[in-house]
């Protein structure tokens, strides 16, 4: 059965195509990127069903088509220039164009995007697509960018995109002379045209993102659906070597066993809708992986750790002041104070923030520690060693982290505003009800990021919706958790859940003792090179 | 630390009446220039206590007259108040100056209720309170 497309030539259509990982977080960063723009799908753009040879797919699809009224799309961005030139700067690290933007810099924002499309023809099957091509000028939006193109385009190229399926060049060529009516002026030019078509075959893939196996009795199965349309932004893959933003942050002098992994940090910087001059806050900013981000993307940065050494990192060339330096941003305030006395340390009267990134410690590698002892009896320390005395700390439970991180939030931030957090997650987890909550934030999304077997991680995404009131305070803290302790405890418990998991499992007493080795030659190393040193 | 993070920190030391402002004891400080953005800075005026500025600015200035140590910082006049002003670019400049790009890199935060001393170094305040203090 075919599904026929209701994809309008009257209209603007755009076709996105995902990479294959973080499905979860795509649509989400999606809608918050364009959010950055005050586009709203289903308000300013409609997402149009993909076409299908197959009335039901259960597999995932990394395509998306948004379809915009043509005189919105026209006012809204920059069509002209967009794809036309070769773009080698993508201003990845946006700020907000104050002047019309191109669809491409807009998308390109998005980590998990390859690339975006002007959708001139699309179909269940390779006839359909090419019919539906050929009506590209009778509708208004395609009449229009069908003369544009004829206008600009010098040079063109047409690359055949297969997802996995092998054509040899017949073949090609003549899937790429189906749509020679077109009559583009100028030549075919391989490198550098002014202008790059793709001609996309979709197959289905399986939850790996393998494309299904196509052959069946030496008949090449039919493909699920047939794009044809012109590269927005002139790159064909955003994801590629081109992109300076992950690659670099990598390569950032100061790391931790805690740091974020740089992909994973842009996505929730992207969640977190931090813009030039964001006041952008990491209550537990460890490394500065997370706000180094947020730096990135134009935000005034101030973090918080109660551990001095992280803060300080390990020597000067390499702590959290110096991987801003190396990236020529100004350099974040940090301060050393505990998130557990946020209102303490801090004087609060107005809200200030406008973003509160963080990963907070849930002691699988960093203990999360706060102010105090864990002694039954407090002894007040002497004047004369108050000023070197190291303050003790007591474990923070993870119920409180996660208590004081949402009230702290709740307060601090502008209404509007929103906080972005990890939280580790084994498979039992209910998204309804083990959550943290707070009367004045509403979720706005939950993402689940596999990590192994049992265990994966959640970014949760809130919003500060209600203005928040300091005598509610006890209240609002007592609330934090639906199901109790209970919930707390699913997230607070994981370190030992996790080991429990791993010593059930095969090798597990080999593996344990290796680690214990290794350990031990990398102290000894280590004493050997302080040796020297002295 | 910069003067904007100066005007959010305060002592609650067990028994303190009022710990805000900190009293702002510099022995090094750092002037970094950083780009001017005029909306940011508009933004923040409703989010700070201005007086508390003033009163800081003032405590890093005495300290730079004192130990002759200009280097070539040379710090805004600020109104009095900035209540009734007309935000002009030239305002917004001078408070962005003394609120981003003047940084206490080293010396103490005091209460100025109880004398409660908290270290600044590296440009990193440390705001710790002992157990007996919470």
């Amino acid at each position: 059965m075919e599904h026929h497309s209701e994809i309008s030539h009257n209209r603007y259509n755009v076709l996105i195509e995902f990479a294959h990982i973080h499905l979860e977080f795509q649509r989400p960063e999606l809608e918050s990127v364009l959010s950055l723009h005050d586009i709203a799908i289903g308000r300013d753009c409609i997402e149009v069903p993909l076409p299908s040879s197959i009335p039901t797919v259960e597999n995932y699809r990394p395509f998306l088509i948004l379809s915009f009224d043509y005189h919105y799309a026209k006012e809204k961005f920059n069509l002209d220039d967009d794809g036309y030139v070769i773009q080698s700067d993508m201003s990845r690290f946006s700020k907000i164009d104050r002047t019309k933007p191109t669809i491409a810099s807009v998308l390109s924002r998005c980590t998990l995007i390859r690339s975006a499309i002007e959708l001139w023809g699309a179909g269940p099957s390779f006839d359909s697509c090419v019919e539906h091509a050929r009506q590209l000028s009778s509708g208004c939006a395609g009449r229009i960018t069908l003369e544009n193109c004829m206008k600009l385009s010098s040079s063109w190229k047409i690359t055949i995109h297969t997802l996995g399926t092998k054509f040899n060049r017949e073949e090609q060529n003549d899937m790429r002379m189906k749509f020679a009516f077109f009559n583009l002026p100028g030549k075919v030019q391989m490198v550098n045209p002014t202008n790059e078509f793709l001609l996309i075959r979709e197959v289905e893939l399986d939850p790996k993102g393998t494309p299904l196996s196509q052959e069946r009795d030496n008949f090449l199965s039919p493909p699920l659906a047939v794009y044809y349309g012109r590269v927005l932004g002139g790159i064909r893959d955003w994801r590629g070597n081109g992109r300076l933003d992950q690659f670099s942050l990598k390569k950032r002098s100061y790391l931790g066993p805690t740091s974020m992994d740089a992909e994973l940090s842009l996505i929730m910087t992207n969640l977190g809708l931090v813009r030039n001059g964001s006041f952008c806050f990491d209550p537990f900013v460890g490394t500065g992986s997370i706000l180094l981000t947020c730096g990135l993307r134009g935000g005034y940065c101030v973090g918080t750790d109660i551990d001095i050494r992280v803060l300080r990192g390990r020597s000067d060339e390499e702590n959290v002041l110096s991987n801003f330096k190396q990236f020529r941003l100004n350099r974040p305030d940090l301060i050393r104070s505990d998130n557990a006395l946020y209102h303490r340390h801090y004087r609060m009267n107005k809200p200030i923030y406008d973003v509160i990134v963080t990963d907070p410690p849930y002691g699988i590698r960093a203990g999360a520690r706060k102010s105090g002892t864990k002694e039954e009896k407090i002894r007040a320390i002497p004047e004369d060693r108050r000023h070197d005395h190291i303050a003790q700390t007591k474990v923070y439970p993870v119920s409180d982290v996660m208590g004081d991180l949402l009230d702290v939030s709740a307060r601090t931030l502008v209404m509007g505003g929103r906080l972005v957090y990890i939280i580790p997650s084994m498979r039992d987890f209910d998204v309804e009800k083990d959550l943290p909550n707070h009367e004045c934030l509403e979720i706005a999304h939950v993402c689940y990021q596999p990590l192994q077997t049992e265990l994966g991680r959640r970014v949760v995404v809130m919003k500060k919706v209600k203005e928040y009131d300091p005598s509610l305070r006890e209240s609002y803290l007592s609330s934090v958790w639906i199901n109790g302790p209970e919930s707390a405890e699913k997230c607070a418990n994981i370190r030992e859940r996790l080991l429990e998991a791993a010593k059930l499992k095969p090798g597990y007493e080999e593996k344990a003792a290796y680690r214990k080795k290794r350990r031990q030659i990398t102290r000894e190393e280590k004493k050997k090179q302080r040796a020297k040193h002295v | 630390m910069r003067l904007l993070t100066h005007n959010y920190l305060q002592s609650t030391v067990k028994g303190t009446e009022k710990g805000y402002p900190l009293k702002i004891e510099a022995t090094t400080i750092e002037y970094e220039e950083s780009p001017f953005d005029a909306e940011f800075v508009r933004s923040l005026i409703p989010k700070i206590d201005y007086s508390t500025v003033l009163i800081g600015i003032q405590q890093i200035s005495d300290k730079l007259e004192e130990s002759n140590n200009i280097q070539g910082i040379t710090i805004p006049d600020l109104p009095e108040s900035i209540e009734n002003e007309d935000l002009q670019e030239d305002l917004l400049k001078k408070l962005h100056t003394v609120l981003f790009d003047i940084h206490v890199v080293e010396g103490d935060l005091v209460c100025p209720d109880t004398g409660r001393r908290f270290n600044i170094k590296k440009g990193i305040p440390n705001m710790i309170l002992h157990a007996d203090e919470i």
